[in-house]
């Protein structure tokens, strides 16, 4: 069976790979923000579809549009801005061959 | 010049651009190896990577199923921003886990994942090739859904100059000449071209739309006097379709394949982390528009009669081309923008499927050149075979994507619960990957879509990660260790 490189050190839950992130202090606190951004992404989807409305109410617009279109169009902007700040929080370890590639030209 | 012509001349114009930018990209080419023709040498910048993605993303279905839907359903369709966003949500757990190790381990095709993460576990081989049918079908049924919308388009376009075959089977040979050309980096950088189009396409059209109806407000009041059903509060079955269309579209995204090789193709963690945030927010200018347009499409097409669902976008366009020699020029760029969506998507599936079939279904050395030599041969047969199935009568191209997804969904346990819990092995995951697809299979043969508004993939899935669960639960541990034991 051929061997495989280790993976642990890239999944490990504390990547040190940035200086910028090597005290567990400061990786924990935007583990935590990004987790609490996730969780207000799936609030967001929750409160988007209108399970909570009755079908038989009248018509009302805001916006334009019916209440209900735009309380899910707000809400799918609120989660887009959550998501957009949880990818930049988020921690992909690069492994050396990731690394180097980096610093070489773009396709 | 009619508005016809000067359509074909836009096409004519758009296909040179594109078979400069494939002559630029095999310039680029460092080697044959699949590694560079598949994966553009993992070279993707956050830039080239963004409109990849957002182009690859946004398809046929979404500028032609996409309209018709919300022409059929009414606001309701703006579930779609909600299933598009869903993607690079669901990402969140694919992408940091998955990224590094594919990067130190060089995969190439998702199949690569299976057969390392799984490895010297029994029934691994036959997980890997029922995964790679799985897909194959799922990207094959995909393809055909672009080239049903290439020749619907360039056919409404140009009034019939171009007929549907032509359209098919001339625009399906341009692709396979610059993917066999400059493999990904073609792709990628035609998709970069072909997204721009797109974006600026819908931004003019939603103007004219808005200009015509009178506002939002003018498009909500005029379609609640003619359909009361297109603004009303959904009900109950149609909140369960939602929530359901959303987790099947996000989930079943995240296991495409040309998804998949785009995060091994990116040039860094940076790069696919940038791309990945801006992605967020391309449902919100691209889905909503659409789904927009489709509604405001009701008060403006009510005098033609009934309008077949993915033939509203077209008819639209030839409303407004009629208008005066300026309203041609960008009625013309706008379906020059759809086929440019298409195409591009049409073209990463068809990399994806070449690769795949090659490398995981044919077990080809993933960094033998001959691999590319293997793929390239292949994507041509799989095109051949799908332009044949597309000149034929056909099904919504929404029911494509549905059927598409819930066979595709069924793969997520090998990939999502694999890379969380060490414990599941091969057997597990084969058997649930059988019961689930048994179940989606199944119903579609039936014709049963949805069960109280639930589509029946998204019941085949829960079934699929219950019986892994149950599977694993009683088997017992292994001894002696392995590798992914680190995600138990």
């Amino acid at each position: 069976m051929r061997s495989k490189p280790a993976v642990a050190s890239y999944t490990s839950r504390v990547p040190n790979h940035n200086p910028t992130r090597t005290v567990p202090g400061a990786a924990n606190k935007r583990r935590r923000v990004r987790f609490l951004l996730l969780l207000g992404v799936v609030a967001l989807y929750g409160i988007s579809v209108p399970w909570y409305r009755s079908a038989d109410q009248p018509l009302r617009l805001w916006l334009g549009l019916p209440d209900w279109v735009t309380t899910a169009l707000l809400c799918y902007l609120g989660a887009a801005g959550l998501n957009f700040v949880a990818w930049h929080l988020t921690e992909i370890p690069e492994p050396e061959a990731d690394r180097d590639r980096a610093s070489g030209p773009e396709a | 010049m009619n508005p016809e012509e000067v359509a074909v001349l836009a096409i004519g114009v758009y296909l040179v651009l594109l078979v400069a930018v494939a002559e630029a990209a095999r310039r680029a080419r460092v080697d044959r190896s699949p590694d560079d023709h598949f994966l553009a040498g993992r070279h993707l910048g956050a830039f080239v990577l963004f409109f990849t993605l957002y182009a690859t993303s946004y398809s046929g279905n979404s500028l032609l199923g996409y309209p018709g839907e919300a022409y059929r359903r009414g606001y309701l369709w703006i579930m779609a921003t909600g299933f598009m966003m869903a993607v690079t949500v669901v990402f969140h757990l694919l992408v940091p886990r998955m990224r590094p190790i594919a990067i130190a381990r060089g995969f190439v095709t998702p199949g690569d994942w299976i057969r390392d993460r799984f490895d010297g576990d029994r029934g691994a081989g036959a997980l890997r090739i029922a995964v790679a049918i799985l897909m194959t079908i799922a990207l094959a049924n995909y393809l055909l859904a672009q080239l049903t919308a290439m020749g619907v388009v360039a056919s409404e376009a140009t009034g019939g100059r171009i007929p549907y075959s032509l359209g098919v089977v001339g625009l399906a040979g341009m692709i396979l000449f610059y993917e066999t050309l400059g493999g990904m980096r073609a792709v990628a950088w035609t998709d970069a071209v072909q997204g721009a189009l797109m974006i600026g396409g819908l931004a003019l059209m939603m103007g004219w739309l808005l200009r015509e109806t009178g506002g939002l407000g003018g498009v909500t009041q005029q379609v609640a006097a003619l359909r009361p059903d297109a603004v009303q509060v959904p009900d109950a079955r149609s909140c369960a379709n939602w929530a359901s269309t959303v987790l099947l579209l996000g989930f079943g995204s995240v296991v495409y394949p040309q998804a998949i090789q785009r995060v091994f193709a990116a040039r860094s963690a940076r790069a696919l982390r940038r791309a990945l945030g801006a992605m967020s927010f391309m449902p919100l200018v691209t889905t909503t528009v659409v789904a927009m347009i489709g509604v405001a499409a009701i008060p403006k097409l009510q005098a033609l009669g009934v309008v077949e669902a993915d033939s509203v976008m077209p008819r639209l366009l030839g409303t407004w081309a009629a208008e005066g020699f300026l309203a041609v020029g960008v009625a013309t760029l706008i379906f020059v923008g759809a086929l440019a969506a298409i195409m591009s998507t049409a073209d990463s599936v068809i990399l994806s499927l070449g690769s795949l079939v090659a490398a995981d279904l044919l077990g080809r050395a993933r960094h033998d050149p001959a691999t590319t030599r293997a793929g390239k041969r292949l994507a041509v047969g799989i095109m051949l075979a799908m332009v044949a199935v597309a000149l034929l009568p056909r099904t919504t191209l929404w029911r494509l994507i549905e059927l598409k997804m819930e066979l595709l969904i069924q793969c997520v346990p090998s990939f999502l619960l694999a890379l969380y819990w060490g414990r599941l092995r091969a057997p597990a995951a084969l058997l649930g990957l059988a019961v689930g697809t048994a179940m989606a299979g199944g119903a579609a043969l039936a014709d049963i879509k949805r069960i109280a508004g639930v589509h029946v993939g998204l019941l085949g899935l829960a079934s699929n990660v219950a019986v892994c669960a149950v599977f694993t639960w009683f088997t017992p541990r292994r001894v002696e260790g392995h590798s992914w034991d680190a995600y138990s």
